[in-house]
């Protein structure tokens, strides 16, 4: 402020403020500040977040429609979650939403992490493969699910094709099929999220110095040993990290599914978050499916928060 | 006097020009799903423009997406559509709700009959509650399931040969769902020009109303009944009667037996996709469809040949078309009724008709020269004479998701049997009503 002119001006400012206003200002804490500043954030995050969760819960206990407005709003209690956890057809649900997950998570850490030891790799065109393993998760879900309905065609599509270079078993029909429809979108996810967890793995693997390998060349140790001793236990953090945030999305998984099979044949995709949607906003059961929405949610905030303390374990 | 005749004349051109400008500026969203049809009405709303001068810009969604959309759209109570075309089951829901307005005085005042219009389609498209003189829809788009086939592969003598030696009857089409079953096996697998061709293209979608669509096609042939006629929802014993459970199994079994690998999700424009290619004898579809399919260049003309939905034990035929409401929510009601008062006008209808649309006026269908006018005119009239349509209730979507999902669940995903399926469908639809306070 050595600047006369600017210093004239910031005294005409002083000079123009109300002095009670300056007061109030000069007396402002710190943490007075701090809230001053925080406050919208917090305001916002409650009109949108908080608010409308508490508003879910609520719901859950009433037989309200959202299609409904005139209608009389009834408190039915526990009932949405009786009918709910009674339902044979709400486990079956979970079920196939329980095996999408836990089988994606396999076969992605397994690929994602085997992908991530080969691009670690020092070889020519390391960058220009890591750039084309990473092209699937680059497109939006609904896309990659419409596309895979042409290639999984039974008659026209390349995957049938494939198959019966290998083994002549005529046309593979991987959507219609019971047996072969849960995995039909477990190949698909897996294509397009195993190089996201190849991503993590590659941080972790790249965050391990060397003088640790050179530490074990010296005490003679085998490639396993290498890999067991000291990179996997490096690489699980991350590994774990992905795990964490790959097992959220695909408990909620929605677009891709929809697109490739729309929960068929019969309920056999019918993932928690197909159903939901129906029950939401095609059947107009607000309040069912809002309790149907507060099971899912204490199910993630639960499982994620008991993996969140088991990452924690394995980090320290 | 002259002077005053010149300001008159002066007055009155002002005047026209002032309204013209005005209904210049004017503009109607009208509503619709994307199909033949609706290109043939934008055609045909040409001529609305040119006669009231007001504009119409047209939202056509995909049918995969029609109710959705359209349904949100009425829910929140938006403004995108001032004339509507809904399927005949929103009508309930949308004059319970108040989405659109009632047509009565409207009617009354324009000298619009309903006599004027098929009773079938009065019935299906126009009235809240079922039935009775409240009228919440212009019937516009007359439409049933029927089917095609491959009439040049019927006509071959080596297949006629082959047919009757087998079935000890001619190969045409079918007057019973027996023979149709017969027909498809017979054209399953079998190679044609050198390509292998399969016997059926049947509904099976489910997202949206496919499999429903298409198993109430077999269901009401056999005299499925939704409920108790002197009892209203009670259900157990017609939904899950024994000719119901019958229907349902053998359309699983047409499923099974003759349809193209990976038809496990097939409604209208997949039905379309196998028929065109050449890929199917026959394909089940709505009448909407068959002017195109009548003019297309690979199966069109003496190619193609159509029937009504055959019977089994009644003559049925499940209920397609819509009619045209008005937004209670649009801000340009009175444009809309005028654009429907020009749309009721037989001499529009008659046009209608011409252009690809499904008129519901008798002027058109009680013309002698209609059954004749169209390959499939006549079979349009036989159909439409005994169509029976979904519910209709408020609660529809969640009884059409309900029977999507046990049909299909039964059908493509083998599971269970047709009666179980029945029975938990009816369990359902019970608990809807039960919801819903109807019983």
């Amino acid at each position: 402020m050595s600047d006369p002119v600017l210093q004239s001006a910031a005294t005409a400012a002083a000079r123009a403020t109300p002095a009670p206003l300056a007061m109030k200002v000069r007396m402002l804490s710190d943490r007075a500040i701090a809230w001053l500043f925080i406050t919208p954030t917090i305001l916002l995050l409650l009109a949108i977040n908080i608010f409308p969760l508490i508003w879910t819960v609520y719901l859950s206990f009433t037989n309200y429609r959202a299609n409904q407005p005139g209608r009389e709003v009834k408190w039915v209690g526990t009932r949405n979650y009786e009918r709910l956890l009674g339902s044979e057809d709400i486990w079956e649900y979970l079920q196939a939403t329980a095996h999408f997950v836990c089988w994606t998570m396999i076969i992605q850490v397994l690929l994602g992490l085997g992908l991530g030891l080969l691009i670690n790799k020092n070889f020519k065109g390391n960058s220009f493969w890591t750039t084309v393993v990473l092209i699937p998760m680059m497109l939006s879900p609904a896309v990659v699910g419409v596309f895979w309905t042409y290639l999984y065609q039974p008659q026209t599509g390349i995957f049938s094709y494939i198959v019966n270079i290998f083994a002549n078993v005529g046309p593979v029909d991987m959507i219609g099929s019971v047996d072969l429809a849960p995995w039909a979108i477990i190949i698909v996810d897996t294509w397009m999220w195993t190089p996201y967890i190849m991503l993590l793995c590659l941080a972790g693997l790249r965050s391990i110095p060397d003088y640790l390998y050179e530490a074990t060349e010296v005490d003679r140790a085998n490639a396993w040993q290498k890999f067991w001793y000291i990179t996997l236990p490096r690489v699980l953090p991350f590994l774990m990290l992905a795990v964490l945030f790959r097992g959220i999305e695909n408990f909620k998984m929605f677009d891709m599914v929809v697109e490739l099979t729309s929960g068929g044949p019969g309920s056999t995709t019918e993932l928690a978050s197909i159903n939901l949607k129906r029950e939401a906003f095609e059947k107009w059961r607000t309040g069912y499916s809002s309790a149907f929405a507060v099971i899912l949610f204490v199910t993630v905030f639960g499982l994620g928060n008991i993996y969140v303390k088991a990452l924690n374990k394995v980090k320290q | 006097m002259r002077h005053l005749r010149t300001t008159l004349a002066a007055a009155a051109l002002s005047l026209a020009a002032t309204t013209g400008a005005q209904a210049q500026d004017k503009e109607l969203t009208l509503c619709w799903a994307a199909w033949d049809p609706a290109n043939a009405l934008a055609e045909l709303s040409k001529d609305f423009t040119a006669q009231s001068g007001i504009q119409m810009k047209f939202e056509f969604v995909p049918w995969t997406n029609f109710a959705d959309r359209f349904i949100n759209e009425l829910n929140s109570g938006g403004k995108l559509c001032d004339l509507l075309i809904g399927d005949s089951q929103w009508i309930g829901g949308s004059a319970t709700y108040g989405h659109y307005i009632k047509l009565n005085d409207f009617f009354d005042k324009e000298g619009i009959s309903m006599d004027d219009f098929l009773p079938a389609t009065v019935y299906a498209y126009s009235t809240w509650p079922k039935g009775t003189p409240n009228y919440w829809a212009l019937p516009a788009m007359g439409d049933a399931l029927g089917w095609v086939y491959r009439k040049d592969w019927f006509a071959r003598p080596e297949l006629q040969a082959e047919f009757k030696e087998k079935h000890g009857r001619d190969l045409a089409p079918p007057n019973n769902w027996n023979e149709l079953k017969d027909i498809a096996e017979f054209f399953q697998g079998r190679e044609i020009d050198g390509k292998k061709i399969y016997g059926a293209g049947i509904y099976t979608e489910r997202g949206s109303e496919g499999i429903t669509m298409g198993v109430t096609a077999a269901m009401y042939a056999w005299g499925m009944e939704y409920d108790n006629p002197e009892t209203p929802y009670e259900m157990d014993g017609y939904v899950n009667g024994p000719a119901a459970a019958e229907a349902l199994e053998f359309y699983k079994g047409l499923y099974d037996c003759c349809t193209p690998p990976g038809h496990s999700d097939a409604y209208m424009v997949a039905n379309l996709d196998a028929y065109k290619s050449g890929q199917v004898a026959m394909q089940m579809n709505w009448f909407a469809f068959f002017p195109g399919i009548a003019k297309d260049e690979d199966v069109g003309g003496d190619k193609s040949g159509f029937f009504v939905n055959p019977p089994q034990n009644v003559e049925a035929s499940t209920l397609g078309g819509q009619g045209i409401s008005v937004v209670s929510y649009s801000d340009k009601q009175e444009e809309a009724l005028q654009y429907i008062k020009w749309f009721a006008d037989p001499e529009v209808q008659k046009k209608w008709w011409s252009l690809g649309g499904y008129s519901c006026h008798k002027a058109v269908l009680e013309d002698p020269g209609f059954a004749d006018s169209a390959p499939f005119a006549a079979d349009f009239l036989e159909a439409m004479s005994h169509v029976q349509d979904f519910w209709q209730e408020p609660t529809y979507a969640e009884l059409l998701q309900s029977m999507q999902k046990r049909v299909h669940d039964y059908v493509v995903a083998d599971k269970g049997t047709a009666q179980e399926a029945l029975d938990k469908l009816v369990d359902d639809w019970t608990e809807v009503f039960e919801d819903d306070g109807k019983i």
